[in-house]
Formats: C-alpha cells, sequence, structure tokens
C-alpha cells in the first residue's frame, strides 16, 4: 500500500482531512440495484472516487464438473481491475493482489448467501473495477450484497463494508487514497449488520490496543451508514409504491 | 459474445421470415443502426474516456497517457496500444482466463480500425527521440452483450481519444518529468467510424444484434475516415460475400458512417 | 388469516415467536429472517416471503413450459428456464411398453420442441423430474412464446384468474402460463396476438403499478395498435 509520505497534511488544526471531511464522516456514496441487462442481478457503486460495477450469475451449471459440489452450491468471485482504473497503466492480467481480495471478498460473502438449497451449482460474483481511489474491496463488497440480492440468491443479512484508519494519531473513517498511502493505518471491514458479525477484517499499519478497539467501532458505525444505502438502492429498484403493495 | 451463441432454428426462421419483408425482429430497417448513446469523461480520472450504448450491447474505454520507451527501431514514434477485454459478467456464456480467438479478433479489428486511420499521429508523441515517448493506451471492456461488439468498441474508442487529455513531460536528469498544467487535447487527425454489417440468408443488415448475430451467416466490419475513405476492413463467419454484396456494404459504411460520426463528435465536445 | 404485508430484504427481521419458517425465510434464534428481496406474508401459523427477484425453482406440481434441448436413447432433456434441466422419461410418453430399440424418441418430440409439462419430482440431489401424461399437458404445436419473471407469474394470472381472463377474452388468445416464466400464446388473429402478448409484457415490466390493471383493459380497449 505505498510507503508513508510525512509531509502532506492529514488533519489540520481544525480537525478537517485533506479531502474536507471530518473525522468521522465517509466520503459521497451512491448504490444503484440493477443496470446489466445479461448478469442475473447487478449493482453499481460510487465510493468517493472509486466506480465499481459488480455482476452476478447463478445459481448455474459449474465447469468443468469436478469443481461442484454435491451438497451445497458453491461461490465464486472475482475482483478485477480495468487498466485504465488506476493512475499508473494496470497490466490486464490478474494480479496477486486482485487475487487475494477475490479471495477475501468471497469469504466475507460466504457466511451471508444460502446455497445448500442449489447442489451441484455455481454462483459467480464478478466485480470490475472502472476507477480506483481507495477502499475498493470494501466499495466492492457492498456491491456484491446488493448485487446478489438483486439476482435473487438466498443471504441470510446483507454484508456491509467500509474501512477506518489512522492519520495523523486520529481515527478516521473511510480512509481515501491518499490516507491511506501516507497515514499510519488502514482497516477494511465488511459487516453483516443484522447478525452483527465481522465478515471482512484487513489491518495494514500499527494500532495500540486502544486505538484498535476504536478502529473496529468506526468502521463498523461506517458500515451501518453503508448498510442504509445499499437497503435504498434495492428498495427504489423493487418497492416503487412503497409500504403495502 | 463475439463467437456465435447457441439459438434455436425457430428464432433464425423467425428473423429471416421478417427479413423476407423487409423487416427485423426488432423493428428496425434493414440499413438502421440502434440507438447510440455516449457518455465522455465516464472515467474522470483517466486522460480520457467514454461509456457507449448501443442497443443493449455496452463498452467503456479508459485512455492511458503516460511516458514510456519507444520500440527497438522506432525511436521517433510515439506508442499506441488498443486492447479490447470481454468482462464475464457481460454475458452468461464468457469464461475467464486468456481471450480466446474472437475476443482477439475483436482487439486487433478495433485497434487497426484507430491505427490505420492514422487518428493518433504517433510521431507527435515523440519527448527525446529514442529515449522518451509517449503512450496512448486505449482499453476498452464489454459490459454487457447484444451482438456487434466491433462498433460499440470502435466508438468507445473513437470517443474516448476525442476526449483525452495529454499532459506535457520534459526530460529532467534523463527522465521525463511532468510539467504542471501543460495539458493539451490529445492530437487527433481525423475520426474512425466502424460499421458492421451481418448477411442473413440474402438479406444485408446492418448493426446486427444479439439474436442477429447467432443467426448471420458472415459479417463484415468496415472502418471509414473522415474523408470518406474506407481504411480498414474484416470480414468474419462461415460464409461469403459476392462482390456486389461487398459494394454495397462499402456504400453502407460511408453513408451510415457519416451518421455516426456526427454522434461521436457531438458527444465528444460535451466533455 | 392475518396476512400482514411488509416489504423485506435479506436479513430484515419479518416476525419473532412461534411461527413456522415457510418459504424464503429461516429462522436465527428466535427471530424469522427474510433471505430474499420480496413481500413477506404472516399467517395463522407460518411465514412467507414472495420473492421479488431470482430464478425459477422447480416446485413439485408446478406447471411449466419447457424446450427440448437434448435427448438419449432413454429420455428428453428440457430447458425450463431454471439452473436445474428437466428430465422427461421415454416411458412418460410412449407408455410403459416402451422400448428402447423399437420407439424412436424424435419420433415424438425432438429439440426445439415446445412442451407444456408438470414437475413430477423434484429433490435438489438429482435434476427435476417431468411429466406430460395428463389431458392438458404435451407437445405445444402452436404459439408464439413469450418469456417473463417468474416473480411476475402470480400477477399474470391474478386474483382466481382475473388478469389472464381479461386479457383472453379481451383478445380471443389461448395462453398457457408456466410458473417457470415461460408463457405460450396462440390466437387465429393476428391482431389479437400482438396486442396479448403486448398484455404479458406490461405486466411484466409494471407489475408493481397500482392501476396495472385498468392500464392493461385500456391497451387492450384500444383500437389499432400495433
Amino acid at each position: 500500500m505505498g510507503g508513508r509520505d510525512s509531509t502532506m497534511v492529514l488533519l489540520d488544526e481544525n480537525g478537517i482531512r485533506c479531502d474536507g471531511r471530518k473525522i468521522d464522516e465517509p466520503r459521497k456514496i451512491m448504490i444503484k440495484a440493477g443496470g446489466l441487462k445479461n448478469a442475473d442481478g447487478s449493482a453499481y457503486i460510487e465510493f468517493g472516487d472509486n466506480k465499481i460495477l459488480v455482476g452476478v450469475y447463478g445459481p448455474r451449471d459449474v465447469h468443468p464438473k469436478h469443481m461442484s459440489n454435491t451438497d451445497t452450491g458453491i461461490l465464486r468471485v472475482r475482483y478485477h481491475m480495468e487498466p485504465f482504473s488506476v493512475g499508473e497503466r494496470k497490466n490486464p492480467a490478474p494480479s496477486r493482489r486482485e487475487i487475494e481480495i477475490s479471495k477475501v471478498i468471497k469469504e466475507a460473502l460466504l457466511p451471508a448467501v444460502i446455497l445448500d438449497k442449489f447442489p451441484r451449482t455455481a454462483v459467480d460474483v464478478f466485480i470490475e473495477i472502472l476507477q480506483a481511489d481507495g477502499g475498493t474491496r470494501c466499495a466492492a463488497l457492498a456491491a456484491a450484497s446488493v448485487a446478489l440480492a438483486d439476482a435473487g440468491i438466498p443471504m441470510r443479512d446483507m454484508v456491509a463494508a467500509c474501512a477506518a484508519g489512522k492519520a495523523a494519531d486520529t481515527i478516521i473513517l473511510d480512509v481515501n487514497n491518499e490516507e491511506d498511502q501516507a497515514g499510519q493505518a488502514d482497516m477494511p471491514i465488511g459487516y453483516m449488520p443484522n447478525l452483527d458479525k465481522i465478515t471482512l477484517l484487513q489491518l495494514d499499519g500499527v494500532l495500540n490496543p486502544e486505538e484498535f478497539k476504536k478502529c473496529v467501532e468506526t468502521g463498523i458505525a461506517g458500515c451501518k451508514i453503508v448498510y442504509e444505502l445499499q437497503k435504498k438502492a434495492l428498495q427504489e429498484k423493487y418497492f416503487q409504491n412503497g409500504g403495502d403493495q | 459474445m463475439a463467437q456465435k451463441s447457441v439459438i434455436d432454428e425457430l428464432k433464425k426462421s423467425q428473423i429471416l421470415e421478417l427479413l423476407a419483408q423487409g423487416k427485423r425482429i426488432d423493428g428496425r430497417a434493414l440499413d438502421e443502426p440502434r440507438k447510440l448513446s455516449i457518455e465522455v469523461n465516464a472515467i474522470p480520472k483517466a486522460n480520457g474516456s467514454a461509456r457507449v450504448r448501443l442497443g443493449d450491447t455496452e463498452t467503456v474505454c479508459g485512455v492511458k497517457i503516460q511516458p514510456d520507451r519507444p520500440f527497438p527501431d522506432m525511436g521517433d514514434k510515439g506508442i499506441f496500444i488498443c486492447t479490447a477485454e470481454l468482462l464475464p459478467l457481460s454475458h452468461p456464456s464468457v469464461e475467464t482466463g486468456p481471450p480466446n480467438p474472437d475476443v482477439i479478433e475483436l482487439a486487433r479489428v478495433v485497434d487497426r480500425g484507430v491505427r490505420e486511420s492514422h487518428m493518433v499521429d504517433v510521431s507527435e508523441l515523440v519527448i527525446e527521440k529514442n529515449k522518451s515517448v509517449v503512450g496512448v493506451f486505449a482499453d476498452i471492456v464489454v459490459v454487457d452483450y447484444d451482438g456487434n461488439l466491433f462498433d460499440a468498441c470502435s466508438y468507445a474508442a473513437t470517443t474516448a481519444l476525442l476526449n483525452s487529455k495529454m499532459p506535457k513531460w520534459e526530460m529532467k536528469d534523463d527522465l521525463p518529468t511532468l510539467v504542471e498544467g501543460a495539458e493539451s487535447d490529445l492530437p487527433t487527425t481525423t475520426i474512425p467510424v466502424s460499421v458492421t454489417m451481418a448477411k442473413i440468408g440474402d438479406h444485408i443488415v446492418v448493426d446486427p444484434n444479439g439474436d442477429e448475430w447467432a443467426s448471420m451467416d458472415c459479417r463484415v466490419t468496415i472502418t471509414t475516415d473522415s474523408d470518406g475513405n474506407i481504411v480498414a476492413m474484416q470480414k468474419g463467419g462461415f460464409d461469403g460475400f459476392t462482390l456486389d454484396e461487398i459494394i454495397k456494404c462499402g456504400e453502407l459504411s460511408i453513408k451510415t458512417g457519416a451518421q455516426i460520426r456526427e454522434t461521436l463528435k457531438n458527444a465528444a465536445k460535451g466533455s | 388469516m392475518d396476512n400482514r404485508r411488509k416489504y423485506v430484504i435479506p436479513g430484515d427481521v419479518v416476525t419473532t415467536g412461534p411461527f413456522r419458517p415457510e418459504q424464503n425465510v429461516v429462522l436465527e434464534g428466535n427471530k424469522i429472517i427474510s433471505t430474499t428481496v420480496g413481500v413477506s406474508e404472516i399467517y395463522d401459523d407460518s411465514v412467507k416471503v414472495i420473492s421479488l427477484t431470482g430464478q425459477y425453482l422447480p416446485k413439485i406440481n408446478d406447471l411449466v413450459i419447457g424446450k427440448v434441448i437434448s435427448h438419449s436413447s432413454l429420455s428428453w432433456e428440457l430447458d425450463i428456464n431454471s439452473c436445474y434441466v428437466g428430465f422427461l422419461p421415454a416411458q412418460d410418453v410412449f407408455g410403459r411398453d416402451f422400448s428402447a430399440h423399437a420407439d424412436e424418441l424424435t419420433s415424438k418430440l425432438k429439440s426445439g420442441d415446445l412442451v407444456a409439462a408438470r414437475i413430477a419430482n423434484s429433490d435438489r440431489t438429482r435434476d427435476p423430474l417431468i411429466t406430460i401424461a395428463d389431458r392438458d399437458l404435451g407437445k405445444i404445436d402452436s404459439g408464439d412464446l413469450v418469456k417473463i419473471s417468474p416473480s411476475k407469474v402470480p400477477r399474470l394470472i391474478g386474483k382466481k384468474g382475473s388478469m389472464i381472463q381479461t386479457i383472453e377474452n379481451a383478445t380471443e388468445a389461448v395462453i398457457t402460463i408456466g410458473q417457470n416464466g415461460w408463457v405460450v400464446v396462440s390466437c387465429e388473429n393476428p391482431e389479437g396476438l400482438l396486442k396479448a402478448k403486448k398484455a404479458i409484457q406490461m405486466v411484466n415490466e409494471q407489475a408493481h403499478v397500482a392501476n396495472l390493471t385498468d392500464q392493461v383493459n385500456e391497451m387492450l380497449e384500444s383500437k389499432g395498435e400495433s
């Protein structure tokens, strides 16, 4: 995640961050359910300057057959960045970072999805990062959860996500790209809001035990904000006349 | 996806029946392309970008412009590279993994359309001869598939390039260094427009949709430039065209190309 | 019947207490949670959620429209618009005296043929078993196939069949609705056929609209629609 640059002002004397936000303020977030014609389910998210599209297919046949499971459906996740999504053009071939993030997101969604009613099938989640600006894995996970709901994949809860971190010795919510590069810690969190379970958790940086606790709590508060927007996205698509049918 | 999808005979015979009456399954005239909508600067952090919807086919092109080393025997020329990728979310039959021949053909045809028209003049992209040049990368991704990826990708690339801003670099200590605030429009010389036509039975249709693509016997993609010259062609599919049919396709591509060129120009202006 | 209805998304608590979780819900502790985007309904002793999205999952006794995709010497495989492929044994069509040597499957059904069928058996360890051995089932000789979202089928049928009867009466079309979202429309009159198909698409696209019935009626009554 880059070296630490001590020259950038991440937090000024008024408690304002380098992009004008307060320490507990997330970036502007917009989530839309649906949008793709062919995918069984889809979602699009803008999280600050992140722009991410997710498409879901499934349950569907598994090829090659030996990868399928006779007792339950399987979940497959592919996190992929477009060459034009980052500052310096990225080679289209999958990097080790993308492969790791794909796995981590899959394991954040697995506790939520219920696939035992679909043996011998797979549910595929395709995440495409169109523009990246720090915190893509959280934004991607939030959108993936909406896309899965849009596809009708049964889930015991939604999975919301948001990162918290530390910059200028202060715990902050929703780390942007500059804060990730120059700050002191970055902690992406995935969280099931109704079941109160953390399903994605990573840390890059140095936190003492108190900071660690505060960081997790701050991240979960951010997840709850994201969850409201996930709900809104699904309501806008499916519950157009609100309340009762 | 660029390859034939499985279509039932019922649908193909429906298509042929309608064509015999001069109609298409979606109500278009035989020489009528689908609705084309373009959003420029869809990826603001890229140097240029465009999101294109041609009917229900959707593509996104992002242009990255950055310093690069020139090719060994071309020290006085910059680099222009165009790629295309079919994303697995665009259609249920798309698999992840290395690109198949259809996708490789798609990328190379789109690249040729831009390159052969000399839209990007690579001799204008030199920072220091033999040492440092500007690389222009137009990367296209297909996000939703409903036939005719050749044109949807071509329009995305062309509009993204028209929308692109090129930074300025100077050599300092033998390294290309960015000059702040000295951005300019990417110099372009012409506007290439591709038009793809499919032959179904004895009929030629312009801009085949997904069902027509799966029913066609063969297809040809013809790219024209702003002067009305034909700069690139590619025939594909398992059948052949007669000479008269190809001549007709050439004429269609110039006529339809001119109309689409106006759409691309207007879209690019909105940046 | 207490049929309190609520819009829910996955994870929403529908209710707590001694109810039997029936469809698209799970029990977590003493809470009954929705697993899908839909409308929850609470009955005397059970809870279910009607899903507003998701593909068709075969249920025993469902009437479906299927399309023959292949066959072996002993059975046909049918596309029933689901991730599971329908399995129609030759004996269902030829009877118990079926002989793999003597009886050629393609003489009865070949690839591309549409059938009105019923799900005879559906346990997830095997592909769903299909039957066409009833009077109202079998090969469909004529008619256009219209595809809608399976979640819109109840709306197309309407309360006690009211919506579908309205469309059939106004257009003189014969409409066979599969629970899997596939619908066959046949009509001798080409204008009636077009109107019927249009009405079906209207329901598919605007199922959530409050005065859909009025809008459909209006469209059906108008003259000269293309």
